[in-house]
């Protein structure tokens, strides 16, 4: 739990997406149950969003985390546009994580973009669920 | 390569665990339930299979087919081994093809990237960047000739994956092409994917409107019917069913019942099922439980032909026949280890042999890193030749036939399967299963729970929930990239296309297809004579989906030219 501007104790609130023309929902729907039932306010924005779309929907819905699922290797193509669109829109304190098929051999290039974790494909949810505990910021 | 220690002895304790040895040593399965969750007794005896019991079974070639389709099975031939190809321009398809035929691949298989399923035109504004990345993207004719640019399309038989509603823009593309080029398309062999109607849980709903769906996909079949008698008109995908997460008994219910789609439109349109079932197929998935996919493909073939023989009334042999071809199982590969996945595609495809599969495509172990690299493809046609060619499994039709157990699963799943296909009556019959997204809301469940398997290890999966290690830094083969170079080229020559074409004959010809969309007729005929007039896939189908009272533009960015 955690105190943000109102001061309320309220849950960590994610924001789960896809980008572009990548439909391959899956992922991102388990995902946003998994968390739902760890606790966390789960808002799915679901499919064919660009960069803007998704970082308006973070401004209004005031959220921690944007979780991103892709498949269709569209990842380093979109993740600078969507971390520019964070920039403009002052989200410094909000985490973007990405999950789904994504080559092992860019999550360094991905984390320099200002991507902050990085679960590819056949994650387990505990440690999904640890990482954004223990990232958001309190 | 590292090479061992050059220690000597010494009495220092290792960290090994000494204890989890022993208890490795003295370890059973923890689950005795197939991968669908079928309880299974731990031994199988002949009162599991009374000797009378074989009237349902019969020798393969023999109705109900349980067996296989031929009696002789992979002694007439082997099943047809070819890889699923599509990445950046068509010219880069192209040439892969090439080098997996060169590689003793038997048939070409090229599929759609997302723009072409989706139904844009690569220079769509929202398909600029996504051009190539999970397929190729086929917006002209130019692209369909480049693509199949000297390859001779009466000696292939070349599956065309595209999957929605574009497909019926796919056939006209390939048949426009084809009869430029001089072929009869009479003796054209091949296949097109061609289930719009499955393609929405793909993620491509705004792409294949439910009416539409149905209409273009039998509009697909009619045509292949009457001008292209060799050609399979569709391969009803229960493959991509079976990748949201659900059950072995249900991707045969729900895949069947989605077939039943386009075989009643097609006798609402006054055709009896003899004079069009003999080149219906099916794509099916070959998941990890070896037994319980080849008891699967078995209750699905006696299903099938008791369906069309009782309830269609069909005569003909090859009208009751469950011809099919296998997927391996993309959603059992994993990162994590990723040479493992070879060992799991091997399995899966011996599955899919034993069970006498028509046609193969063994998934590459990268599947959950990126597409094929050319080491990655080569080695899953490889997987293929090794189990065609080396293991024996070639000889006898239906080895397991007989198997008390397998024989036993193959009944089981033939009840689960009825059993899901009743659930789906009494919600009002497929159509509306899908219109009310009751089937939507059933993907959702059975995918929370396979996660829920693997979190709880319920199920194991080497590398993930058991015998895990650091994550890796690098693919083993590689990791493939797609061009920005080729798929800028492709993009460009469809803007100037688009700019050159004669303007006057275009028009004539895409408000000639939009006029027999509105009248309801086959558009196939009018598409292969607008593609010929240099008509693209978005204009098309745009054209149509206007017709039926949808957005021009699945998503609603670009307005008709026309």
């Amino acid at each position: 739990m955690k105190k943000k501007k109102d001061n309320k104790v309220r849950k960590i609130k994610v924001l789960v997406t896809k980008v572009g023309l990548d439909g391959h929902d899956r992922g991102a729907k388990v995902i946003a149950s998994m968390l739902k039932e760890a606790g966390m306010e789960v808002v799915y924005l679901g499919m064919f969003m660009m960069p803007k779309d998704i970082v308006d929907a973070a401004i209004d819905e005031d959220v921690d985390v944007i979780g991103l699922s892709t498949l269709s290797g569209g990842h380093l193509v979109f993740t600078p546009q969507i971390v520019e669109e964070m920039k403009k829109g002052g989200l410094n304190d909000v985490r973007l994580v990405l999950g789904g098929v994504i080559p092992i051999e860019d999550v360094p290039t991905l984390k320099e973009m200002g991507v902050d974790a990085v679960f590819p494909a056949g994650s387990l949810t505990e440690p999904i669920v640890t990482y954004i505990r223990n990232h958001v910021r309190q | 390569m590292k090479a061992t220690a050059e220690k000597l002895p010494d009495n220092q304790a290792t960290d090994v665990d000494w204890d989890k040895c022993l208890a490795a040593y003295y370890e059973k399965p923890k689950s005795s339930l197939t991968w669908s969750g079928l309880e299974v007794k731990e031994v199988y005896t002949p009162e599991d299979l009374p000797s009378e019991k074989y009237k349902d079974i019969c020798d393969p070639g023999t109705y109900p087919f349980t067996r296989g389709i031929h009696r002789n099975m992979f002694r007439g031939r082997y099943w047809t081994r070819r890889e699923v190809i599509g990445m950046g321009s068509p010219q880069d398809t192209h040439d892969r093809s090439k080098l997996l035929v060169d590689e003793g691949g038997s048939g070409l298989n090229t599929i759609a990237d997302i723009p072409y399923e989706m139904g844009l035109d690569a220079d769509h504004p929202w398909a600029q960047s996504e051009v190539g990345l999970t397929g190729v993207c086929i917006t002209n004719m130019y692209d369909m000739e480049t693509m199949t640019a000297d390859i001779p399309l009466d000696k292939v038989s070349w599956s065309l994956i595209t999957a929605s509603s574009v497909s019926v823009v796919t056939m006209a593309q390939y048949a426009a092409v084809a009869k430029k080029r001089g072929y009869d398309l009479k003796k054209l062999r091949g296949t097109i994917q061609n289930d719009p109607v499955h393609f929405r849980y793909c993620g491509f709903a705004p792409a294949c409107p439910l009416d539409l769906s149905v209409k273009l996909g039998t509009d697909v079949i009619e045509y292949c019917t009457k001008e292209m008698p060799l050609w399979y008109y569709t391969t009803v995908n229960l493959y991509d069913l079976r990748e949201q997460g659900i059950t072995a008994p249900q991707e045969v219910a729900f895949g069947f019942l989605i077939a039943r789609l386009y075989i009643d439109e097609m006798i609402r349109r006054g055709y009896k099922v003899d004079e069009f079932m003999q080149r219906f197929a099916f794509y099916v998935s070959c998941h990890i439980d070896i037994f319980e996919e080849v008891s699967k493909i078995r209750a699905a073939r006696r299903i099938w032909a008791r369906l069309m023989k009782e309830n269609y009334g069909a005569q003909k042999t090859s009208s009751q026949q469950f011809r099919f071809a296998v997927h391996t199982a993309g959603c059992s590969l994993v990162p994590q280890q990723p040479l493992n996945n070879l060992i799991r595609i091997a399995y899966q495809a011996l599955s899919a042999v034993l069970g006498g599969v028509q046609s193969l495509h063994c998934t590459s172990y990268d599947e959950p890193v990126c597409l094929p690299t050319e080491n990655g493809h080569t080695q899953a046609l490889r997987t293929q030749q090794i189990l065609a060619y080396e293991t024996g499994v070639t000889n006898v039709a239906d080895p397991l036939g007989g198997s008390y157990y397998v024989e036993n699963l193959t009944n089981r799943l033939e009840e689960e399967i009825y059993k899901i296909m009743a659930e789906v009556d009494k919600v009002g019959g497929m159509y509306e299963a899908i219109r009310t997204e009751w089937l939507d809301r059933v993907f959702e469940k059975e995918a929370l729970a396979r996660q829920k398997e693997i979190d709880d290890r319920d199920k194991i999966l080497v590398g993930v929930n058991m015998f895990t290690t650091d994550q890796e830094t690098t693919t083993p083969l590689g990791v493939q990239r797609i061009s920005k170079v080729s798929v800028k080229k492709q993009i460009e020559m469809v803007k100037k296309l688009k700019k050159e074409r004669n303007k006057s004959l275009w028009k004539e010809k895409i408000l000639d297809l939009k006029a027999a969309a509105d009248r309801r007729e086959n558009v196939l005929p009018f598409m292969i004579t607008a593609t010929e007039a240099g008509a693209t896939t978005g204009e098309m189908m745009g054209a149509v989906r206007l017709s039926f009272g949808y957005p021009y533009d699945p998503l609603e960015i670009i307005q008709a030219p026309f």
